[in-house]
């Protein structure tokens, strides 16, 4: 087994694949006071702040544009990955920092607010999102334009009855937001990491590279530059 | 409970109706509100949005407009509360009508008549797009909302939505068919499928509890109605039996007679750790204490499913498995009384 430092946290989670209430709390924290120490130029959310009703992880982005060519078809030739093939890694990352930068200005007063809560039912994190365009809520053909990139595309869409995306309403303030499927997730944690050694933080910063990724929720590498940064041992790929 | 009394209970249920009446918006409507209303008689199980078919047809050549919008553009309100389609009729109602519950010896007064027909407005423009979800041409984003919530029943009484998911497709698809023909046979087939045995005890009860809240006069909202009363819904895992506490077993053994529904066998020897069948009573009380006191009787509130009180001493597996909706949940709406 591995001894030295894998993921930030350590610790066992107690019903891994699934998080506790008060691991997904302890999580959130940390994960914020990380993001809240790190140099504010490496991470591109507009903000993030954790609302103790629920609680629920909240993360905005704006996505900013005057780039006309991206509105048509591709926005993902933005080259978010250029591997066209599902990678949840968290390696990814190192990417995806150059990857906003570029994509920075490419579209128009887009907002997307991301809500992460942890399911009653489920007890695995949902991420909860919607899309906004100058206060106007945009619909699922903008969700997977915008913010699906193209090689996660086919498979998202492939699954239930209109993909792994549902439209739903938001279990805390009951409005209408869009969400991913949580049904598979614990499976995609089990299959991701090993409840040994990675703790809650390490959980949620998994969780994050596996469903965040595949809504431009992404992680700067930065954040874990500390420290000797992390070591994804106990992550298998 | 035998099997038959459930499945009588579940044929009521099925068969339960309500008279609807539907009006179209006034602004919408060429002549205001002189619009003839639209009357059906409709399953308490069933859908709002799966009428707007028969809504826009009817209204056609009520509507200013009639091309400008399709039926999935409809949408319905309640005293101008839009009203969640995802729900079916039924809670809907026992949600916001505000009717007393139904009793048996049906002395309720005469006053909760005045709500039926169930008077609700329907609309075909200017869609609430930060209260309810859109729907499509196609019914998808309902078909998907209501497996969603099949998958999210199926996860709580199993701890795994692995039975759903390895329904045939054939039967997925009929299983919301089942509910919108409101055909209890093809119904009962599949959740047979999905269900465990009797014998075979849930893991947990899939049970939504809708407390009604009062409207908040200070909401700054100026986009909200401060009139608009809110919700609030509770949904914690309920185990269908409950482990009783060695002092707890002994008294009630010794108040045997308000345990009717109990499993505990009657004159065991030596105190053991008991299990309990849990009851909505016992379910209320530890979920809300404040509002259900005693196990045993309704003080504050009383519980409200498919129109009727539902007895505090009925064990929760047994409503879930004869009284739950389509999707498997039984939604219970909490009454204030006096």
């Amino acid at each position: 087994m591995a001894t030295s430092s894998c993921l930030p946290s350590q610790g066992t989670l107690s019903v891994f694949p699934f998080l506790a209430h008060d691991e997904f709390e302890s999580a959130c924290r940390a994960f914020l006071d990380r993001v809240r120490t790190a140099r504010s130029s490496i991470v591109q959310w507009s903000s993030i702040r954790l609302q103790s009703t629920g609680p629920i992880l909240k993360i905005s982005q704006t996505l900013l544009s005057s780039d006309p060519s991206l509105s048509q078809d591709d926005a993902s030739t933005v080259p978010l990955h250029s591997q066209g093939v599902y990678d949840p890694q968290l390696e990814a990352c190192e990417e995806d920092l150059e990857a906003l930068v570029r994509a920075a200005d490419t579209y128009d007063n887009l907002q997307v607010d991301y809500d992460i809560i942890l399911s009653d039912t489920y007890q695995v994190p949902v991420l909860y999102f919607v899309l906004r365009q100058a206060d106007r809520l945009l619909g699922i053909e903008e969700v997977y334009h915008y913010l699906v990139p193209r090689q996660y595309r086919k498979n998202i869409q492939s699954v239930g009855i209109m993909g792994g995306i549902s439209f739903g309403y938001h279990p805390v303030s009951g409005t209408p937001a869009f969400f991913v499927h949580p049904c598979n997730t614990a499976d995609a944690m089990k299959d991701t990491a090993t409840g040994q050694g990675i703790g809650p933080e390490g959980y949620l910063i998994v969780w994050l590279g596996l469903i965040g990724n595949c809504l431009r929720l992404q992680l700067p590498s930065e954040l874990f530059a500390t420290e000797g940064g992390p070591q994804l041992e106990n992550v298998r790929y | 409970m035998d099997q038959l009394s459930l499945g009588s209970i579940q044929k009521a249920v099925w068969e339960g109706h309500l008279p609807l009446q539907f009006t179209l918006a006034p602004s919408e409507s060429r002549t205001y509100d002189q619009t003839d209303p639209y009357l059906i008689s409709y399953s308490r199980i069933s859908y709002l949005p799966s009428l707007l078919p028969k809504l826009k047809a009817f209204f056609s050549s009520s509507l200013i407009d009639p091309a400008a919008s399709a039926p999935h553009d409809g949408w319905f309100s309640f005293e101008n509360v839009p009203l969640k389609w995802h729900y079916p009729v039924g809670l809907l109602y026992d949600l916001y009508a505000g009717a007393a519950p139904a009793t048996k010896s049906s002395d309720a007064d005469a006053s909760s008549d005045d709500s039926l027909p169930w008077k609700l407005v329907v609309h075909f423009s200017d869609w609430p797009d930060e209260e309810l979800v859109r729907l499509d041409a196609q019914g998808m984003v309902m078909n998907d909302a209501f497996i969603n919530s099949v998958k999210e029943a199926d996860f709580v009484r199993n701890g795994t939505a692995k039975g759903i998911m390895s329904l045939s497709k054939d039967d997925s698809s009929g299983l919301w068919k089942a509910v919108q023909d409101v055909d209890l046979p093809s119904f009962q087939r599949i959740m047979n499928i999905l269900l465990p045995a009797p014998s075979q005890p849930f893991r947990n009860l899939p049970v939504r509890l809708f407390l009604p809240l009062p409207p908040k006069p200070d909401s700054t909202d100026s986009d909200i109605d401060p009139t608009t009363p809110s919700l609030k819904v509770v949904q914690s895992p309920i185990p269908p039996t409950m482990t009783l506490p060695l002092a707890q077993t002994t008294t009630n053994m010794t108040q045997s007679t308000l345990l009717s529904s109990s499993r505990i066998p009657s004159g065991t020897g030596s105190p053991q750790p008991q299990t309990q069948q849990q009851t909505i009573g016992s379910a209320l009380h530890s979920l809300l204490p404040n509002l259900f006191p005693s196990k045993r009787t309704p003080v504050l509130a009383k519980p409200v499913l498919h129109g009727a009180a539902v007895p505090m001493s009925a064990p929760v597996e047994e409503v879930v498995r004869c009284s739950a909706y389509g999707d498997g949940w039984v939604y219970i709406v909490i009454r204030m009384m006096g």
